[in-house]
C-alpha cells in the first residue's frame, strides 16, 4: 500500500468477495486499535458490531453483488476495547487479474451519528404523536357514529311520541266534548237571565257546574272546582256531576246535597289516600215564589249578590271543601232577595291573584246588560293572563233575577 | 376474488412443468432475488413467484399492521395464493424467514405441500440459554432495526440513486428498484420485528411435510447450530451443508443451490416419501 493511501484521512479496506480482509490502512487500524497482522485474513465481521454483521449480510453484500458498488451506507465498527464506531462506508468491486476484490473507504461519523439519532428520536416522537392523533380521531369518529345512531333512535322515538301525542290529543278532544255535553244550558225565562263562561286550562277542566229547574218555583245552581286541573280532576268532576244532577233534580235540601257530595268523595278515596282530591263547591237553591235563596259554600270563593240598589253581599264559605274532613256538618244559609238583583258565581281561576276586582266591576256595571259584564270580566281575565301567564280552569255564572 | 389475490401479491407464473414450485423470498426481499434459481426450474416445473403484501410490487393498500405483525399473516399470503390457484402437492422453496413462513403455512394446510426446501432457516433468532443458541441478543436485533432506519431502508429511491451513475447496468438498476425501493419504511420495520422476534421452535415437531434444509457455511444469520437444531426437531428432514458462504446462496451461489434442490427432488421422487432413511447429513 502506498504511503498516501496508508495515511489517508479516511479508513481504507480491501475485502475478498466473501468478506475477508486482504488489506487495511494505518488510519483504520488506529481507529480500531489493532495492529496489521491480527486483522489480515480475518473476516470483516470481526470488526463489525453484531447489528452491523446482520445488516452487511442483508444489504451490503447483496448490493455489491447486484450493483458492484455501495455508496453512503451507515454501519458500526467495534474496536479492541469494545467501543462502537459509527462509520459511513463506500465500496467498489474491482476485478484484478485472478480475483475480484472490494475496495472500501470508511469515514467515522460520531457527531453526525448523534445528530441523526436526535433526528430519529424526534421523528419517532412525531410519529407517536401522529398515531395518538389518528387514534383520537378514530375514537371521535366512533363516538360520532354512536351519536348518529342515538340520534336516529331519538328521531324514531320522537315520531312515535308524536303519533302518540296526536292520538292522545284526539282522545282528549273527545273527552272534552263529553265533559262539555254534561254541562247544562243557562236558563233564560221570565224569572232569570243568565250568562255562563266555562274555559279549561287544558283540554279538560277541573271545574263543573249545573243549572236546574226543579219545579216551576225552584231552581238549583251549583258550581264546583276540583283541586288541580287536567284529566284526573276532570274525571272526578264527572262522578260528582252524575251525583249532583240526581240529587238536585230530586229537590233535596242544600245541606243534604252537599253532605252527599262530601261523602261521595270520602268513599271514592277511602282506600287510596294518594289519589285523594278535594273540591270546593257552592250550591244555591232558589225559590222564586218565596224569593228566598238557600245556599252552602264549602271552601269556594264567595259568590257575590248585588241588590237592585247596589248593595253587595258575599256568600262566603262556611264549611271546609268537600272531601277534606269526615263528619262535617253543612249548615244551610238563607237569605231573601228582591227582584232586579244580580248574582255572580265564579271559580278561583277567574280571580287568580285574589285581587277582588270582581266586586267593584259588578258595582260599576250594575246598569249594563249581563253580556256587557261578561265581556268586562273576560277582558280583565285576558289582561291578567298576559301579565302572569297563569293558567287555571275558569268558570263563572252570571244571573239576573227578573 | 382469485384475481384480487394474484394482484395483491403480484403473483407471476412461468414454466412448463405439471407440478408447481413456489418461491418465497426472505426478509425484506421481493421475488427478483429468485431470478437465477427459479429460471433453472422452469423447464420441469410450473414456477410461481410472488411478493408479500407491503413488498415489491404487491398492493400496498392491502397492508394491515395487525395481520402482518406475525409470520402467521405472511403464511396466510402463501395459503391465499395456493387457494386462489387451486394448488396441491407443491414444492415450496423458502429463503431465511420465508422458510418459516412456508413451514407455518404447511401446518395449516399440509395437503397443499409435497416438499419444503428451506434455505438458511431459523426457528428463533434469539438466544435462549442454556439450551438454545439462536445467535443473537435482543439488543443486537434492535440494533439491526435501528441501522435499517439510519440507512433509510424502505425510503423510495435511496438505493436506486447510486445506480444512476452506472449507465452500463440498466438491468441492475431496474432490479434494484424492485428489490429495495417499493417497501415502505414502517412496513420494513414491522416485517423486521415479525421476522426477528419470532419463536417457532415448538412448531417444528408438528410439521408433516418432508423437508430439505440448506445450511450455508459461515452463515452468521442462521449458524450451523441452528440448522442442526432444525434438522433434529423437524420430522423427515434432510440437512445439507453448502459450500456456499453467507446467508444468500441463491444469489451468491445459484449453481450449488440449484444442484442441491434438484438432487433432493429427484431423490425424493424415487424414495419412499417420509421414510426415516431420508434423514441424514450430507456434507
Amino acid at each position: 500500500m502506498d504511503e498516501q493511501l496508508d495515511q489517508a484521512p479516511c479508513g481504507f479496506l480491501t475485502l475478498s468477495e466473501d468478506g475477508f480482509i486482504l488489506a487495511i490502512n494505518q488510519t483504520l487500524l488506529k481507529i480500531l486499535n489493532y495492529n496489521q497482522d491480527s486483522l489480515i485474513g480475518q473476516h470483516v465481521n470481526s470488526i463489525l458490531t453484531v447489528p452491523a454483521r446482520l445488516f452487511v449480510q442483508f444489504y451490503f453484500f447483496p448490493l455489491v453483488k447486484l450493483e458492484h458498488r455501495v455508496e453512503e451506507m451507515y454501519i458500526s465498527l467495534v474496536n479492541t476495547k469494545g467501543e462502537e464506531i459509527p462509520v459511513l462506508i463506500n465500496a467498489l468491486l474491482k476485478r484484478e487479474k485472478e480475483r475480484t476484490v472490494l475496495d472500501c473507504i470508511l469515514i467515522p461519523m460520531h457527531k453526525r451519528n448523534e445528530y441523526e439519532n436526535e433526528l430519529l428520536l424526534a421523528k419517532k416522537e412525531t410519529e407517536e404523536a401522529l398515531k395518538a392523533k389518528h387514534k383520537a380521531m378514530a375514537e371521535l369518529e366512533t363516538t360520532l357514529k354512536k351519536l348518529e345512531i342515538q340520534k336516529e333512535a331519538l328521531l324514531e322515538l320522537n315520531q312515535e311520541n308524536q303519533k302518540y301525542q296526536i292520538e292522545t290529543k284526539k282522545e282528549l278532544e273527545l273527552a272534552r266534548i263529553i265533559q262539555e255535553t254534561s254541562l247544562t244550558d243557562p236558563i233564560n225565562n221570565d224569572q232569570f237571565q243568565m250568562e255562563v263562561f266555562y274555559n279549561a286550562s287544558g283540554e279538560l277542566s277541573g271545574d263543573i257546574y249545573g243549572i236546574y229547574k226543579i219545579d216551576p218555583y225552584r231552581y238549583g245552581i251549583i258550581l264546583l272546582d276540583v283541586m288541580g286541573h287536567g284529566i284526573s280532576s276532570a274525571l272526578i268532576t264527572m262522578t260528582l256531576h252524575s251525583l249532583f244532577q240526581r240529587l238536585i233534580s230530586a229537590g233535596f235540601p242544600v245541606d243534604l246535597v252537599m253532605k252527599e257530595l262530601d261523602s261521595h268523595l270520602h268513599k271514592l278515596f277511602h282506600n287510596n289516600e294518594e289519589a285523594r282530591h278535594y273540591s270546593t263547591a257552592i250550591y244555591l237553591l232558589i225559590d222564586t215564589d218565596k224569593q228566598k235563596i238557600d245556599y252552602v259554600n264549602a271552601g269556594h270563593p264567595p259568590a257575590l249578590w248585588q241588590d237592585p240598589n247596589g248593595t253587595q253581599y258575599e256568600l262566603s264559605s262556611t264549611a271546609p271543601p268537600l272531601g277534606t274532613f269526615e263528619d262535617v256538618v253543612f249548615k244551610t244559609n238563607t237569605f231573601t232577595y228582591k227582584k232586579g238583583g244580580r248574582l255572580l258565581l265564579y271559580t278561583d281561576g277567574v280571580d287568580p291573584l285574589a285581587s277582588n276586582y270582581l266586586a267593584p266591576l259588578l258595582r260599576k256595571t250594575a246598569l249594563l246588560p249581563l253580556c256587557r259584564l261578561k265581556q268586562e270580566i273576560l277582558t280583565c281575565l285576558h289582561n291578567e293572563k298576559n301579565v302572569y301567564h297563569k293558567s287555571d280552569d275558569e268558570t263563572f255564572i252570571l244571573v239576573d233575577f227578573k | 376474488m382469485n384475481q384480487d389475490i394474484l394482484f395483491r401479491n403480484n403473483v407471476k407464473i412461468k414454466g412448463k412443468g405439471k407440478q408447481s414450485m413456489i418461491f418465497a423470498p426472505g426478509f425484506g426481499c421481493d421475488q427478483t432475488v429468485w431470478k437465477s434459481v427459479a429460471e433453472a426450474f422452469e423447464k420441469d416445473y410450473q414456477v410461481i413467484l410472488f411478493d408479500y403484501v407491503g413488498l415489491g410490487h404487491s398492493d400496498i393498500h392491502a397492508y394491515d399492521s395487525k395481520r402482518y405483525s406475525s409470520l402467521v399473516g405472511y403464511a396466510q399470503d402463501v395459503l391465499d395464493i395456493c387457494t386462489a390457484l387451486d394448488l396441491k402437492d407443491i414444492v415450496f422453496v423458502g429463503h431465511s424467514v420465508g422458510s418459516m413462513i412456508g413451514l407455518l403455512a404447511s401446518l395449516r394446510h399440509p395437503e397443499y405441500f409435497s416438499r419444503l426446501v428451506m434455505i438458511g432457516p431459523s426457528p428463533c433468532y434469539l438466544n435462549d440459554p442454556p439450551h438454545y443458541y439462536g445467535g443473537f441478543e435482543k439488543e443486537e436485533l434492535f440494533g439491526l432495526i435501528d441501522m435499517m432506519e439510519k440507512n433509510y431502508i424502505g425510503w423510495a429511491n435511496v438505493f436506486a440513486q447510486t445506480v444512476t451513475n452506472n449507465p452500463e447496468l440498466p438491468e441492475v438498476k431496474r432490479q434494484l428498484e424492485e428489490r429495495f425501493c417499493s417497501t415502505d419504511p414502517i412496513i420494513a420495520r414491522e416485517f423486521a420485528e415479525a421476522a426477528f422476534f419470532a419463536d417457532n421452535r415448538s412448531d417444528l415437531k408438528k410439521v408433516t411435510v418432508p423437508s430439505l434444509i440448506l445450511q450455508c457455511s459461515n452463515d452468521i444469520i442462521a449458524p450451523l447450530a441452528v440448522g442442526e437444531y432444525m434438522h433434529q426437531h423437524l420430522p423427515t428432514s434432510m440437512l445439507k451443508i453448502m459450500a456456499a458462504t453467507g446467508h444468500c446462496p441463491h444469489m451468491s451461489h445459484p449453481e450449488e443451490t440449484i444442484r442441491l434442490i434438484t438432487q433432493y427432488l429427484n431423490e425424493a421422487s424415487v424414495s419412499v416419501v417420509g421414510s426415516p432413511a431420508v434423514r441424514g447429513v450430507t456434507l
